[in-house]
Parts: C-alpha cells; sequence; structure tokens
C-alpha cells in the first residue's frame, strides 16, 4: 500500500497538490533515512593502514589474503602498502616521525628493538588475535618467538623465520674430485684446507677460483657469523639484557681471529673479491653460506647442482647451534585507535593462518605444524634439514642502535682485514660498541616518555 | 590637475608593485618552503637529539660538543680535508693546462676537445659504476699498472691507503674537463690585442702566459677555486657507491657528507646529521670567503 493511501484511509480530505507534496516529502525522508543508515554504516567500518616491505612473490598473495579478510569482515578497509626493501626502515621510522606510521607492519627480529624502545609496539592482544593465550599461540608454532619478546610480552606474530645455511655447487666438487656428502667440511677448524682443495690460484697465489668465501659484501654477515661462533662456544657477543659487550673476550677474539686468518694468512677469499652470492649462483663459487631456504629458486633458476649442508661448528663446540636465526614479524602499532589495533590484531591471525600458502608460493617458512604437513613442504628435500637446523639455532642479540653496533664492528673486520692486529682492533671495537650501546641505550630511556 | 596625476602615479606605481609581488610570489613559496624551511629546520634540529620515533629534545650546543670527541667526525672530517685537497689543486693545474693545449690551434682539436669533455656528461654514479669494474682487484687497471712487475691483483678499493687514492683520481678524472670548458671561456675572453703587443715586445708563449693570460684569468681562476672546493666538500655519490662498503675500507673514504647519511638514517641521530650539516656549511662558506677575499684584495 502506498503511504499516501494510509493517510487517505483515515480519513482525511487531502487535494492532488497536497498529495503529491506528501508523496515527495516521504520519498525524501526515506532516502534521508537511507543516507544516514549507511553514513552509520561507514562510520563504523575500521580502516588499517598495513605496509610490508617488498618481496615480490608475496605480494599477490597478501593481496589475494586481505582480499579474503575484507570480505571476511566487511566493518574492516584495508589499506595495503608495499615499500621497496632498500627503503623500508627509513620509511617506517620517517612515517613515525611525522604521525603517519601505518597501523600494521612488518620488521624483522635485527631492527624491532628500537621500536619497542620507543613504545611504538604494541603488545599482542589475545582476544584480538583470536587465541585464549600466549600459550595456546605458542602452541600453534614451533618457535620463531624469541626475537618478538621484551620483558616477558609478545609485541608480534612471525610471517618469516630464516636462518642462513651452506650449500655446495655439486658439480665444481665434483671437478675437484670431491663430494660434498662426504667431503664437507665439518668443524671451522677443517673447512680452510676443505676450502684450498677447491680453490685454483694464479701464478702469485692469488685466488682465480674460491673453494668457500664468506659474505664479505653482506653487513649482516658480520653479526650473524661472529654470534653463531660464539655461541657455539657458550658465549655471547653481545649480552643484550646488560647491554654489555664481550668483544674482546676469548671467543669473540676466536671467531674475529678466524675471519681475519681467512682474508690475510690464507687467502681464501675477502671483501676485494666479487660477492659471494653473485659468485655462487654463476657457477663460479664452490660453496657458500649465507642462502635461507629462499636461496633455493634462485640457484634452480641459475641452473646450480646443489647441496645443502650444515654450517661448520668448532671441534670444542659446546652448542650444537647453526648460523643464528632472523624473523620478520607482523606488528601493530600502539599509537593507532584501540578500535584500529583490535582490527590489525585480527588481520595478523587471519594472515598467518596462510602460513602454508606463503611458503608454497613466496618460499616465507614458519614454523607452523600446516606448513610442515603442506605439500610443497614434503616436496622440498632442503626443509628438514633447515627446520632441525632452525630448532637449534639462536638469535643474535638485539639492541637499540643496533646499526651503529654493526657499523663499528663492520669497521673493527675492515681493519682486521687490512692486517691490523687483534690485539689492537678488538679492544677498541669493544670500548667503542660499549660506548654507542650505553649512549643509545641512554637516550632511548630519556627520549620515550 | 598636479594632484590627480599624481595620485595616479602612485596608484600605477602600487599596481606595479603588487602585480610583481604576484608574479614573484610563487617562487619565492616554493624557495621558502623547499629552501628556507628545511635550511631553518635543519639548524634548529642541530640542537636537538632526535631519532624520528620520538619528539626532539633540544640540547643546546651538545651536538656540536660531541663531535669533537667524536672519531667517525674526525676521521671524517680529516677525509673530506685529504680529499678536498686532491680534487682542487691537482684540478686547478690540469684543467688549465689542458685548457691551453686546447687554446692551440690544431687538427683533430674540436673532435679531440670533445672526447676529453666526455666524462662530464654521465652522473656520477654511472661513472663510479663504471671505476668499480676497472678498479676491480684482477682487473683492467690491475694488468695495465701491476704487469710490468707481475702482480696480478691489486686492491684499489679494499685497501686503506689506496681507496682514497682512487676516489681522488675519479674524481679528477670526471671533473677535469669541465673546469677546462672555464679556463678555455676566461681565455676566449682576454682580448687578442694583449697578446699580439707582447708578441711584438717578444715575449715567448711562457712569458705571455706568466704576465697577459694568468693575470687576466684571476677572476676565472677563483671561479674555478670556489666551484672546485664546494663541488669536493660536497662529495657523496662517489663515496656511496664505488667502494664495496659505502665509506669503507675502515673508514677510509668515508667523507662529511656520507657521515650526514650515516647519522640521519642509518643511526637515525637526526640532530648529530644537522649538526655536521651545519658544520659542512660553516666550511664550505669559510672557504668562499676566503677566496673571495683573496680575489678582491689581488
Amino acid at each position: 500500500m502506498r503511504p499516501t493511501s494510509t493517510i487517505m484511509a483515515l480519513g482525511y480530505k487531502t487535494t492532488k497538490r497536497e498529495q503529491t507534496t506528501m508523496r515527495i516529502l516521504i520519498r525524501l525522508a526515506t532516502l534521508i533515512g537511507l543516507f544516514t543508515w549507511t553514513g552509520i554504516a561507514a562510520a563504523e567500518q575500521v580502516t588499517v593502514r598495513m605496509w610490508m616491505h617488498e618481496h615480490p612473490p608475496r605480494i599477490p598473495i597478501d593481496k589475494a589474503i586481505i582480499a579474503d579478510f575484507e570480505q571476511a569482515n566487511p566493518d574492516i578497509k584495508v589499506r595495503y602498502d608495499v615499500i621497496s626493501a632498500q627503503e623500508y626502515s627509513t620509511k617506517l621510522l620517517t612515517a613515525f616521525a611525522a604521525g603517519s606510521g601505518p597501523d600494521l607492519f612488518n620488521n624483522t627480529s635485527t631492527l624491532v628493538t628500537q621500536y619497542f624502545a620507543a613504545r611504538i609496539l604494541a603488545a599482542i592482544d589475545y582476544d584480538a588475535l583470536g587465541y585464549a593465550n600466549e600459550a595456546a599461540l605458542l602452541a600453534k608454532f614451533q618457535g620463531g618467538f624469541d626475537g618478538i619478546r621484551f620483558q616477558g610480552k609478545l609485541y608480534g606474530v612471525p610471517t618469516e623465520v630464516s636462518n642462513w645455511t651452506c650449500f655446495a655447487n655439486n658439480s665444481i666438487w665434483r671437478e675437484a674430485g670431491l663430494d660434498p656428502k662426504t667431503d664437507w667440511p665439518k668443524t671451522w677448524e677443517d673447512l680452510p684446507a676443505g676450502a684450498e682443495k677447491l680453490t685454483t690460484r694464479d701464478q702469485n697465489g692469488v685466488p682465480i677460483r674460491r673453494g668457500f668465501d664468506f659474505a664479505w659484501t653482506i653487513p649482516g654477515t658480520f653479526w650473524f657469523t661472529p654470534n653463531t661462533m660464539i655461541h657455539q662456544l657458550g658465549a655471547r657477543m653481545i649480552d643484550e639484557d646488560n647491554y654489555k659487550a664481550a668483544l674482546d673476550a676469548a671467543p669473540s677474539r676466536r671467531a674475529f681471529q678466524y675471519l681475519q686468518d681467512w682474508a690475510v694468512k690464507y687467502r681464501l677469499g675477502g671483501p676485494q673479491y666479487t660477492a659471494s652470492r653473485t659468485d655462487f649462483l654463476a657457477g663460479k663459487l664452490a660453496a657458500e653460506c649465507s642462502f635461507g631456504i629462499w636461496g633455493i629458486p634462485q640457484m634452480q633458476a641459475a641452473g646450480i647442482d646443489w647441496s645443502v649442508m650444515p654450517a661448520p661448528r668448532w671441534a670444542d663446540a659446546v652448542s650444537d647451534n647453526g648460523l643464528d636465526i632472523y624473523a620478520y614479524y607482523m606488528m601493530v602499532n600502539a599509537r593507532s585507535a584501540p578500535a584500529v589495533q583490535k582490527a590489525a590484531w585480527k588481520l595478523v591471525r587471519f594472515y598467518t593462518d596462510h602460513a602454508a600458502e606463503l611458503f608454497g608460493s613466496a618460499g616465507l617458512f614458519v614454523p607452523r605444524t600446516e606448513v610442515t604437513e603442506s605439500a610443497a613442504y614434503k616436496e622440498n628435500s632442503a626443509a628438514p634439514f633447515f627446520l632441525a637446523e632452525l630448532k637449534k639455532a639462536k638469535f643474535s642479540p638485539r639492541v637499540v642502535g643496533y646499526t651503529r653496533v654493526l657499523d663499528t664492528i663492520l669497521r673493527g673486520k675492515d681493519k682486521l682485514v687490512q692486517g691490523e692486529k687483534i690485539d689492537d682492533v678488538l679492544p677498541v671495537m669493544n670500548e667503542e660498541v660499549n660506548a654507542v650501546m650505553n649512549r643509545e641505550r641512554a637516550r632511548a630511556a630519556t627520549l620515550v616518555k | 590637475v598636479t594632484v590627480g596625476i599624481a595620485r595616479r602615479v602612485v596608484s600605477v606605481r602600487l599596481h606595479h608593485k603588487w602585480w610583481g609581488l604576484i608574479f614573484v610570489l610563487p617562487v619565492v613559496t616554493f624557495f621558502a618552503a623547499f629552501n628556507l624551511f628545511p635550511t631553518l629546520f635543519g639548524l634548529w634540529l642541530s640542537f636537538t637529539d632526535y631519532d624520528l620515533l620520538s619528539p626532539p629534545v633540544w640540547v643546546g650546543l651538545d651536538n656540536f660538543a660531541n663531535l669533537l670527541a667524536d672519531r667517525l667526525f674526525v676521521q671524517a672530517f680529516t677525509n673530506t680535508l685529504v680529499f678536498v685537497l686532491g680534487a682542487t689543486v691537482p684540478v686547478w693545474v690540469l684543467s688549465l693546462l689542458a685548457a691551453l693545449v686546447f687554446d692551440q690551434t690544431f687538427r683533430g682539436r674540436d673532435i679531440l676537445k670533445a672526447a676529453f669533455f666526455l666524462p662530464v656528461l654521465p652522473p656520477v654514479v654511472v661513472v663510479a659504476v663504471v671505476w668499480r669494474l676497472l678498479l676491480h682487484p684482477n682487473g683492467v687497471l690491475t694488468s695495465l699498472t701491476g704487469g710490468w712487475w707481475g702482480i696480478t691483483e691489486i686492491r684499489w678499493l679494499a685497501d686503506a691507503t689506496l681507496a682514497p687514492l682512487s676516489m681522488i683520481a675519479v674524481q679528477n678524472w670526471a671533473i677535469i674537463p669541465f673546469f677546462m670548458m672555464i679556463w678555455l671561456a676566461g681565455l676566449a675572453a682576454i682580448p687578442p690585442e694583449f697578446r699580439e703587443a707582447a708578441a711584438i715586445d717578444g715575449a715567448g708563449p711562457v712569458r705571455t702566459f706568466w704576465h697577459i693570460d694568468l693575470p687576466q684569468l684571476r677572476s676565472t681562476g677563483v671561479l674555478v677555486a670556489a666551484l672546485s672546493s664546494i663541488n669536493a666538500f660536497q662529495t657523496f655519490a662517489l663515496q656511496y657507491v664505488l667502494p664495496t662498503d659505502p665509506g669503507g675500507p675502515a673508514n677510509s673514504t668515508l667523507v662529511l657528507g656520507l657521515l650526514v647519511l650515516k647519522y640521519g638514517f642509518q643511526y637515525f641521530r637526526m640532530g648529530d646529521a644537522a649538526a655536521i650539516s651545519v658544520v659542512m656549511f660553516a666550511l664550505i662558506m669559510a672557504v668562499t670567503l676566503v677566496q673571495l677575499w683573496f680575489n678582491r684584495r689581488a
């Protein structure tokens, strides 16, 4: 029944003009009502701004996950931005500086401490994340949370847990009459002799083709490698709880002496040569230890016949850890509105529940049951090896001012490679690292209200 | 009538004044927003402790005082001075020599001049990438120089002594042709009568150069000195791209421009980065003023 007819049915006598006016008014009221309702609905919709670093194979998966999430949660809209990996840290910091930091973002375990110190990280909201408590969350994973735990609380969920390990180029080994399966050096002490067998030199002893070399051009090498060696000796290069460096202690001396001997005494490699990853992928390096499980597709694309091998241990190692691990975490901005934070944690849960897909299509490994039970994991012959190494590996220390601490270590490494004595370099390096850490920690305490 | 005319004149002047202001306003606004404001903001930042994540905290002159005790700053400062010395004095001499050569008339001069000018055309980053290949420890330059003594590896960029020298050499290679053109312009501006008079008086080429050309090239010389010094003080791209590790090895090629980047966007200590920028600005200003004063005095 038409609304005007109701009025007429009640016995009011109206002119045709009044009826038309009434009809227009009622239609207008209906329209206004509709607009108001949709307006309220729009106002209730929460927008989560999400920033991720660029990893091309992951981007289409991200987009698909977000589309599914938005469909399942019509009250949440996700604004997804991908930032180039090189500019990611700087852009993230400048965005936070301008007060326009994302609500949800990812970053590595080596860089999260400064965000924690600046109180940008929100502690996990288990209710929004959809887990009863921390134990329930941890039960889903087989590790990876040590890099995001601060003062007993968790501040993020891993989307990738990775560790470097060693790879051998089977063809070069075979050419030298060796087999990586049987001849792979199991200890750091055996590695120089093993590498020498695979090295070819010119008349002056300059390596024309290296057997094995460290990734001198990757700064992280001098964080992960010495830390790994020192962890194997049961010590720590930096005590992250007390912000105290032990770079001049016996285990650190042994690790840095080893790296110096590699370049200066044995002349098996060094920073002056082509990057080890580049040479390995070009089939010019017999062995390399700076690829993770994500490196396998690159080796396949380069046509390298590879074998995955464990990182060497010291002959007298007290810990059986391989190379240190690092992880990427999804974290929520503590400065975002509470409703946005809740929506962001909800998205984290939805996203991390696609771990098997992320591993299968983007090679990002998270130690979760559904990943280890996935077809992609079972088809990947190196995956169980990585998982086994990952379970034994440790996280490198996390400190405020990590970039400057690492830079100081890199300068010390440069001096060692120039042939300066370890007795001259390490005490200065230790003093500088302690000074940097003390200053950065004191500064963080002052700046954070 | 006179009053009326006067009013009209004033009105037209005002009118012109307003129009003038309107026309320059976009440029002034642009300059204020993208030059003046960042400069003043940078100056203000140099008196603060600012890590990008928390609001800046006023620390007065602390950043400047800390710089004096900062090993990195002292090293970068020294490296910069060495680089400035290496990238100015040889540049002045060699570019002038090149200009004198190309000022002569000889067959194929224009083609040779164009070829000589080529290194100026590509951006510094491209120059650095090309030289990185040439300076590979077992590369072309090693074969050319070390071949005589049977040396097969020279660490041009991985040795803390050789790396800064390599930077200076590449910089000289890239900018000498540019300054040669400035000297050539200066030489072309010398009235030919001066040289003719000198020739009539029996002056040889050396005396002509010493007594006629050089005094006439004084203002060109100051321009070359000022531009090359400013350019050398601001050096960044070469030290960033050429070594395996920016500023390396062992900070031997770390210059002030690179240190600003390190402090600002690697260590996230914006206050210190701004303080270094202010020091750089003061240095460049001081050197330029000395050169201008020298020119006026001469």
